[in-house]
Parts: structure tokens; sequence; C-alpha cells
């Protein structure tokens, strides 16, 4: 099915996490202005509503607006795959080799020659499945940022600064600050004479891996391993810098005071000055690599944060690898008696693992900067939300923005399908400490609400940025995979993408953890005892004989032990609020109403409650959560091919976005394309 | 001879305060591979006297140092110059890798 082409140029501005209901609230009180052109220009239902198909994930969502097909079709079903054998293994998902559906974009590159850019869309964009020289990608290949699946050289830093310190002292991979705690000034030297715990986060380590990650098993069996838990705390190297005056310096002004932090692992020692200014306050703070050196590498006054320092770190043969890193000095005493410093993990200058062809990664830093490396602080601390994750966002959107304008004014390509992750990656740190919980004592939940409508406010500084070429032939369309919830029933364990979900199904008793000596659970499985788990998001697997290599239920009782599973689940209830926790649940044949049937689907498919959905991907794509949140995705369409001013009543699909492009630019639906154009918006 | 023993307070002099060209080793006593790696450098060190500085941390006594340079295990051995960290060697080292790094350092 091909038809005439209404426009010539198609970008998708695709925004991680929008959600309509957030970004409507906001646009009707005057603070998305950008969004609103954006609606009077082009087409939208009047709720910005997008109907999302499931998982409400990440990897699942971006392959199905790049396919036009389900996740159930595609195969992409959760952040990690399950193993159909192993069920309590898993695998990474970003990888298109896992998808089967074929995407837009290689349509637009085999058959129109279109010069097409696919700019860090987490959903089976890379590697590449076309070889056409049409097609260029750029990607993580890890949703938060382009580059991101690429280790850092070296760990955020966390320097705290005191004349009261005696001796400095290194600290690495420090996991501090606990939710609920103010601020990181008053209590990190307190919390590191308690010597750090480790890092040992299973979440993260998963997520960190990148698409080399082999299978993993992972069992969640208490909250402390749970999503919001685990991003609930910093990870980081920590110094504690004792302030003294300026000795054996080549040159340093008077009444200058030295301290000393470490970078390279802790591997390298570098001396750095308090600095005061013309009326004797102590203001800035001067980096040096060595006492000798007569100029600093960098100069902070107090507040300034400095992206994209080039820098060096230290391998193991002690040579320095070129990387860039932000620094920040939080705060300096007027009488330089104390400070604290944020150095942001360390990105290795020159990889160009992820830009396909490798000469875009050069266009890129020659014309626009490095790829910007986000600072990995922690959510639960108000000051460095406010301070410094935002803000760091805020760089990332303007370095994004004039990427892909920069494209857009050199006509390098007909067609971009882009993504930004400002909104999901703020969301997963913080978005759940919009709604005051007992557990979190100290979290101001207006505090929270504010800073999700700056970052709303930031998302739409990033769309007005291209605001200007709707008038240059572009069309535009905005859309994302899913939005992002803010709990109100937090505490029960079930939806967790990163392993088994434990203790529901272990107290409804179809998960039996192995026993200790004192009787206690293991976190390993009794398969000898499990007749089924619920793994991922939203699937229960049941352990079949035949099938798994340990199953103990004979295929002809599924069907019965299913049915009381799905009975089970409707009848448990959290013992905290006393209120029931799922929302539906359904065999793999019934999910097809949810697109989530087939074998990459588990034999119960199922989602939570509403008020007891986290972030995203436990939920239906239509549910509501606390501070007017909710998961859905949202959809606005402007530009040539496209009615302007115009509310249509219309269900916009997720499936729908694909063959929308395909009938506006006149090119042919993808091989697995599930949904159909949107009449009602197109022109005639 | 064997190798001198630094603490926190005298590497703290010893590298950073009097800059020291040298190698540290640092070392378990029950460790199988550092009781073959010590004597090399314990071997080594009068042919270096007063250009190349020979020393050894007890990790069991001075975890802070260990843990202070991100060490996942022993024998480590680390070389510095002028406070400078310019290289590491891990496990089982012989004679020509510690001779031919030593050589890199005092060459440059």
């Amino acid at each position: 099915m091909e038809q005439k082409a209404l426009t010539q140029k198609v970008i998708v501005l695709g925004v991680d996490g929008f959600d309509p209901k957030l970004a409507k609230k906001f646009m009707d009180q005057g603070k998305m202005p950008a969004l609103k052109e954006f609606t009077i220009k082009g087409s939208a239902r009047e709720d910005l509503v997008l109907l999302g198909a499931m998982p409400t994930v990440t990897p699942p969502l971006w392959t199905t607006l790049a396919t036009g097909a389900y996740p159930g079709t595609h195969g992409i079903t959760c952040f990690f795959a399950s193993d159909p054998v192993n069920i309590d293994t898993m695998y990474y998902n970003l990888d298109s080799r896992k998808s089967k559906a074929e995407p837009l974009w290689n349509v637009f590159a085999e058959e129109t020659g279109k010069k097409t850019l696919v700019w860090h869309w987490p959903g089976s964009s890379w590697p590449p499945t076309s070889e056409s020289p049409n097609l260029h990608v750029v990607d993580g290949t890890q949703p938060s940022g382009i580059n991101n699946g690429i280790p850092f050289l070296d760990l955020l830093k966390v320097v705290t600064g005191s004349e009261k310190i005696a001796d400095s002292e290194y600290l690495p991979n420090t996991s501090h600050v606990a939710p609920g705690q103010g601020c990181i000034i008053d209590n990190a030297a307190d919390l590191m004479d308690e010597g750090g715990e480790a890092e040992t986060s299973v979440f993260r380590k998963v997520i960190a891996a990148g698409n080399n990650a082999k299978g993993f098993q992972f069992s969640i069996t208490e909250e402390e391993e749970c999503e919001i838990e685990a991003l609930g705390s910093m990870v980081c190297d920590t110094i504690k810098s004792a302030i003294k005056s300026a000795e054996g310096w080549a040159q340093a002004p008077d009444g200058a005071k030295e301290f000393v932090f470490f970078v390279s692992n802790g591997l390298e020692r570098r001396p750095a000055l308090i600095v005061k200014n013309e009326q004797g306050i102590y203001d800035s703070v001067q980096f040096y690599k060595s006492k000798k050196e007569i100029t600093p590498y960098l100069t902070l006054k107090r507040g300034e944060i400095r992206f994209d320092v080039s820098d060096t770190v230290k391998n193991d043969e002690g040579e320095d690898v070129a990387c860039n890193r932000n620094y920040q000095l939080l705060d300096l005493a007027d009488d330089g008696s104390k400070f604290n410093i944020i150095i942001n993990n360390a990105a290795q200058v020159g990889r160009d693992d992820y830009f396909h062809p490798k000469s875009l990664y050069q266009e890129v830093v020659e014309n626009i900067g490095n790829v910007p490396v986000n600072f990995r602080v922690n959510g639960s601390n108000e000051i460095l939300v406010r301070e410094t994750m935002i803000p760091s966002w805020e760089h990332y959107c303007n370095w994004q923005a004039k990427c892909l304008t920069y494209f857009m004014e050199n006509n390098q390509y007909d067609i971009i399908f882009s993504h930004l992750h400002n909104l999901d990656g703020v969301g997963h740190y913080f978005w759940h400490y919009a709604c005051n919980q007992e557990e979190w004592k100290e979290n101001n939940e207006i505090s929270y609400q504010q800073f999700q409508e700056d970052v709303y406010c930031q998302t739409d500084r990033y769309l007005s940025k291209f605001l200007p070429f709707l008038d240059q032939g572009w069309t535009m369309i905005i859309t994302s995979d899913h939005g992002l919830i803010t709990q109100e029933y937090h505490g029960v364990i079930l939806g967790e993408i990163h392993g088994v979900n434990v203790p529901v199904l272990a107290e409804l008793g179809y998960t039996v953890m192995v026993k200790d000596e004192n009787g206690n659970d293991t976190k390993e499985i009794d398969w000898t005892k499990t007749r089924a788990i619920a793994i991922r998001g939203d699937h229960i697997y049941i352990n079949l004989k035949g099938r798994n290599p340990h199953g103990i239920v004979d295929p002809a009782d599924k069907y019965e032990l299913e049915t009381q599973i799905i009975s089970d689940l409707y009848s448990y209830r959290d013992p905290r609020s006393g209120r029931r926790a799922i929302s539906v649940a359904v065999r793999n044949r019934d999910a097809v109403h949810f697109g989530m049937s087939g074998q990459e689907c588990g034999d119960i498919i199922y989602f939570t409650e509403e008020g007891f959905n986290k972030i995203h991907a436990d939920s239906l794509s239509t549910q509501c959560g606390y501070a007017d949140t909710s998961v859905s995705p949202i959809f606005v369409a402007a530009g040539p091919g496209i009615k302007e001013n115009c509310v249509t009543e219309r269900v916009i699909r997720q499936v729908d976005v694909v063959p929308t492009i395909a009938a506006i630019t006149g090119v042919r639906m993808p091989a697995q394309c599930e949904g159909a154009p949107v009449y009602q918006i197109i022109t005639e | 001879m064997s190798l001198r023993q630094l603490d926190a307070i005298t590497f703290e002099e010893k590298i950073y305060g009097n800059e020291e060209t040298c190698l540290i080793i640092f070392s378990r006593k029950s460790c199988h591979v550092c009781k073959q790696v010590v004597p090399v450098l314990e071997e080594l060190q009068p042919k270096y006297e007063g250009k190349f500085g020979f020393y050894y941390v007890d990790t069991e006594e001075n975890i802070s140092l260990f843990q202070r340079f991100s060490l996942k295990g022993v024998p480590q051995i680390l070389y510095f110059d002028s406070g400078e960290f310019r290289g590491k060697q891990a496990g089982l080292v012989d004679e020509e890798k510690v001779e031919g790094k030593i050589a890199t350092i005092l060459e440059a």
C-alpha cells in the first residue's frame, strides 16, 4: 500500500517517559508554549494521548514505534528477554537482532533512497539491520544516553573538604545518602567514618552491562533489591579532603588554601587551591595536576558547573587516557574552611563504537562537541536534583538539539528518528518521591512535583528548538514510549524488570526457595517444589515438565494451575493497604488483547492495579498515578501532510505511528506492521 | 635484603612528600604468588640503590591503602615517580618485567 508523498522530510521527536496528562496540565497552564504551538500548527487528540502498547517498557515500545508491530509480534517483551527453557535466565534486550519485525527506517533507506538517521532510539536500532549507505545510526546502547553502554573510565567522585579533617582519605565505591536525607553536605563525612558500603545492586549492574551481557539470573526477595530502592543511593567514590595552608606551590595566590583529591580510581592524586577574591571571600577552587604547574586546568566559582571538561584518567600502565567529565563546586564556605565538589563519571573521548558510519562521530564532535555525560547523582537528595541532575540534563538536551538541528539545517537527512531521555532519565531517580511515603521520612512531595514541572519545561525548551523547521518543509511527530507514574502504594514486589519477583508468588505457594540450615529462605529457587515464577515486568512462567529442565508441572495440569494462579492473584491483598494489587491477569493466549501473547511472553501476563504501578513497566498503558501522572504515551503531529489546528477523537494507537509516517511519505508499510494510518489527521 | 615496609603515614611521606621514584608491592603474608614475587624484588633492590626505591605494603595491616588504590587482589606492584602514578603490574611478574618498567620510568 503506497500513496503520493505529502511530505519529503520527517523528524520523529521521541521523548522517553513523556506523559500527555502532565504535558497537557503544564501546557494549559502556559508553561509549555512550544508544545502548544505544535498542537495549533498540527493535530492531536484533545488529551494528547497515544494509546500505548504493553508492556510499558522502553525497548519493547520504541521497537513498536519503529515497526508498527505489537511486542508479542516483534518479540521484544520487556527490558530483558526470558530464556524459554531456563525460565529464570534473562538476556539484554536492547539488541536489534532479537527483533522479528522490520523497522520503517530500513524501508526508507533501502527502497526510497531517503537519507535516514536513527538517533539513539532504544528499541531494536543497534546494530543497524540494513547495509544501505542511506541508513545512519547513533546509539547507546543503553536508553539513558548516547555511548552510555561504554564503561566509564572513572567513577563519580564526591569530594568533601574541611579544615576539621586531619588526613585526606579516599573511599572507593561508596554507596551512601539514603532516601529522605536532606543534604549530602552535612552527613557525608559521618557516613565515611562508618566505612563505605560496596555497591552490590544487581539492578545497576545488569542495566550497566550493555548488550554484551550474558544471560543472568537474579531473585528479588526484598525491597532493597527493587529498582526504586536500588537507585535510592548514589554510587560514587568518596574523598574526605583535609584543607591546609598552601605550601610548596610553584605559584599560589596570597592566602590560598590547598587540598588534595583523587581521580583515576584512586591511582592519581591531584592538588587544588581554594582562592580568595578581592573582597577577601574564598569564592573559587583551582584544580591542578601538580603543584609545579603555573596555571590550573580548571577553575570553578562557587555553585558553578563546568560540563565536558577535557581531562585525563590514568590507565594501569600509568598512561593518560583522554576523557571528558563534568565538575561542580556545589558549595564553598566564605572563609574557605569547607566545600563540596562533585566530579562526574569520566567518559573516554574518541569512542565511536555506537556511531554508524564512524565518521559521524567525528562530525558531531567537531561541529557540536563531545557526547555529554550526565551526572549520576542521587534522586532522593533535593539539592542534588535541583543543582546538579536537572542542569545536567539541560546541557544534554541543548547538545542533542544542536546536533539534530545542525543536520536539519545542512539537509543531511530526509528522515530522522530521534529519542531523548531526560524525563525517563530523571524519572527513575525521583518520580516516586512526588508522593510522600512513610519509609522515606523526609521526602517532600511538593518539591518533587515542582521538579516534575521543571523537567517538563526543560522538554518544552528542547522542543522549541525544532519549531522553526515546521516552516522549512519538515513534518514532526512528537511521541513517547510511555509516561511515568508516581506510585501511591509502595512495597508490593511485583513487576520488577530485572529478576524473579519472589515474595508474592512465594506467599501464594507457587515459588519455593531453597532453605538454609536455619530454615530460612536462600536466594536460590527450589525447582523441585516451584510450580511457577513471576519474572520480568509482567510475566509468569509455569515450571513445566518437558519444556523446562527442572519442570514439575505435568502439561495436562497446566491449564488448571494457570486458572488457580490467576484466581489467587486477583484475591491477593497488599498487607499494608489491604487493597487488591493486581489489575489484570490472563493466560498467554488471551494476552493477545494486550499485544503480549506468543513465545516471548509468559504463560500468564499480569498488570498491577492502579496505585501500585511503579514508575513504569508493570502497568496497563491507560493507568494513572499520584500527582496527575499517567503512564500513557503522547502523540502530537505537525507539518506538511498533517492537518493544522486539528483535534481528533480518533483513538491513536502506538502501532499507528509508523503507518501514519509511511502514509504521508508515500512508502510501503513495514512487513509486520499491525497499525493503520491516522487518516483523520492527514491532509487530503 | 628485605623490602622496607610502609604504612599509611610513611607511604604518604615517601610517595607524595619526598616524591620518591619507587615501586611498592602490595602483598599478603599468606599469599603464595607473593612469596614468589617478593624475592625477585629483594634481589633487584641493591642494584638500584640510590636510584629507585623498593617498598612493601602488608594489605592486611593497611586495608585503607589497599582500598585507596581500588586494588582487587595481591600481589600488585605500583610504580610512582614525583608523586605521580606510573603504572601497575599484577600477579606473577618476573625480573625482566620489573626491570623493563623501572627502565621506562628512569629514562623518562
